[in-house]
């Protein structure tokens, strides 16, 4: 199992950095995932994003439609690439602890 | 179309795994594998063809193809990844031959008695991992099929060496992973979108068309006897709010009835890329919600490679000629446009739109007039892109490649090379790329090569030019 180390803290994730156990999440390890994902400093907007996602998941086992997002958080589609450059399926789930989207996403 | 710079060759090629990984494994590819036993591969590998030549009639074809394959190379004006790379290994008759040579040297008895008398040692580890790379770097979009003057279709061989291998453990994780939560997991859908969230997320689209358009637009979930039941790629729920809309939007216009089953509502089916076996159980979950919701006609979403599998496949695997009939949703909708059931109204789109054509739905002719007519309809400036229809170039993710993220960097150096090329070309504001892989492939394209236009579903599209009339209490906007 691959591990990922920062900050002293050592997280179990998969291949593509995903953490293993989405259990385990609080915000520390979004801070700490944040420099894979070319996020420098996670703002207020970051936050938002990151709350929204988990809290998602929490309720329905997985990821909301981007639209919804959208709607939810008041971020166009374009400023939530600039917030999370690798995008919200892949960098912003990771952020939040979500594991891996699969199929076509 | 410019040669790969030393520089992207680099980039695009490579190694994405751990090196401890590739020498574990023992193969040497660019998308993740998850580990399987690899011992004797080589008889393992002779011992899942012999037992797909049994079960299947594959032989026809490799008879055939081991025949009159003259190796000449002709296909190779129109593969983009070999006209990208330049290297003899992506010629569409080279890759085939990997494969046709084991057939001949180990299924026809002038190879089995030449091997013997030649001290032919047969197929080796070697080939083996050849193939596992070579497989997976054709987009399988069967566009040499047209070029070849033998009619060899590479793309089935493509196919059938990715079977074969996925058959003794060698298979892209992001692919099976997929595979096993839409056959055996909680959820059953390669996306993992539980019920509950399909719920919310239709709910939720409902309000905003009520919102935008002022009428009611409903989702109906797991109604029986519907005239049309609803496989579009279970993507589409996360990513493609626009084009689910539009799809809900026409049949409000229509009046049809039509439901998506809460049982199984997934078309994407991955088997067409590497496996019989796995196309077969996906069509099989398929049949099973089909006869639980008595629905009369399967219909299948914007998405290439989920409308193929479905439309020439679930014939043969549930039913023969007895087996429901399969439309695509844009052939469904150009049919009530031209009976007068659905109401466009013409120069909604000012902007320049030009249109790609997924290979599965366009390569045979099947699903090609029909979303034009419809452009033109709704569209002021519609412009095509060059080759188009049956000759148009894959997006580069085809064949699966798309859903593998390990190998973005050949998806958009490589695979794509000329079709961004293509697009910016048009100058087009809106490219409509009506298939789930192409989508996603075209809008990493465009940001990679800095190409500014935007990628939209036809429904996307067909949604904002409906017009419901007066009785719907629309606002006709």
């Amino acid at each position: 199992m691959p591990t990922f180390e920062v900050n002293d803290h050592k997280y179990e994730v998969d291949e593509d950095g995903f953490l293993q156990e989405p259990g385990i999440w609080n915000e520390t390890v979004a801070s700490d995932f944040a420099t894979t994902e070319g996020v420098t400093d996670l703002t207020e907007a970051h936050w938002k994003v990151i709350h929204y996602l988990r809290n998602y998941y929490l309720q329905f086992g997985i990821a909301p439609m981007i639209r919804k997002v959208c709607k939810e958080t008041g971020f166009k589609l374009n400023e939530i690439y600039q917030l999370f450059p690798s995008g919200p399926a892949k960098g912003a789930c990771k952020l939040a602890g979500l594991p891996k989207p699969t199929g076509c996403v | 179309m410019q040669p790969l710079t030393e520089e992207e060759r680099t980039h695009a090629f490579a190694p994405t795994r751990k090196a401890e990984v590739i020498a574990r494994q023992r193969l040497p590819v660019r998308y993740h594998v998850e580990d399987f036993d690899g011992h004797h591969r080589p008889r393992r590998f002779l011992e899942a063809f012999a037992a797909v030549l049994k079960h299947t009639n594959y032989r026809l074809a490799l008879d055939q193809y081991v025949r009159v394959s003259a190796k000449c190379s002709r296909c190779s004006v129109k593969c983009q990844v070999y006209l990208a790379t330049g290297d003899n290994r992506d010629i569409p008759c080279y890759r085939s031959e990997l494969l046709l040579k084991i057939y001949r040297r180990h299924f026809t008895v002038s190879g089995v008695l030449r091997g013997r008398l030649l001290g032919d040692p047969g197929l080796t580890d070697e080939r083996v991992q050849e193939m596992a790379d070579a497989f997976y770097n054709c987009t399988a979009c069967r566009r040499c099929h047209f070029e070849c003057p033998m009619g060899i279709d590479h793309a089935l061989i493509t196919h059938l060496g990715r079977y074969i291998l996925s058959e003794i453990g060698i298979a892209p994780r992001a692919l099976a992973v997929s595979v096993r939560e839409q056959l055996t997991g909680a959820t059953g859908n390669t996306s993992a979108v539980p019920v509950p969230a399909l719920r919310d997320s239709l709910e939720f689209l409902s309000d905003d068309m009520q919102e935008e358009r002022g009428v009611d637009i409903p989702f109906p979930l797991d109604e029986e006897g519907a005239d049309y039941i609803f496989f579009p790629a279970v993507s589409d729920f996360l990513m493609e709010a626009d084009t689910l809309m539009g799809n809900a939007a026409v049949f409000r216009a229509t009046g049809d009835r039509w439901t998506i089953g809460t049982g199984y509502f997934d078309g994407i089916n991955y088997g067409l890329f590497y496996s019989d076996h796995i196309l077969e159980m996906v069509l099989h979950k398929m049949r099973a919600e089909v006869e639980r919701l008595k629905a009369k006609t399967i219909l299948i979403g914007e998405c290439g490679h989920a409308s193929r599998s479905a439309k020439f496949f679930y014939p043969t695997y549930c039913g023969g000629k007895q087996a429901l009939p399969v439309v695509n949703c844009m052939e469904y909708a150009h049919k009530a446009w031209k009976q007068g059931r659905l109401k466009l109204k013409p120069n909604t789109i000012a902007e320049a739109v030009t249109y790609h054509d997924p290979c599965n739905l366009a390569r045979t002719g099947w699903v090609v007039e029909q979303p034009r007519e419809l452009l033109k309809a709704i569209c002021s400036n519609y412009v095509e892109m060059t080759p188009n229809r049956r000759d148009n170039i894959c997006c580069g993710g085809g064949g699966g490649t798309v859903s593998i993220d390990e190998i973005k960097p050949y998806r958009m150096l490589v695979g794509g090379r000329a079709k961004a090329e293509q697009i910016r070309a048009t100058g087009a504001k809106y490219c409509v790329a009506p298939c789930a892989n192409c989508k996603k492939q075209l809008r990493e394209l465009m940001e990679e090569h800095g190409v500014d236009c935007q990628i939209v579903g036809l429904h996307d599209l067909l949604y904002k030019a409906i017009d419901f009339g007066p009785a719907a209490g629309g606002n006709g906007q």
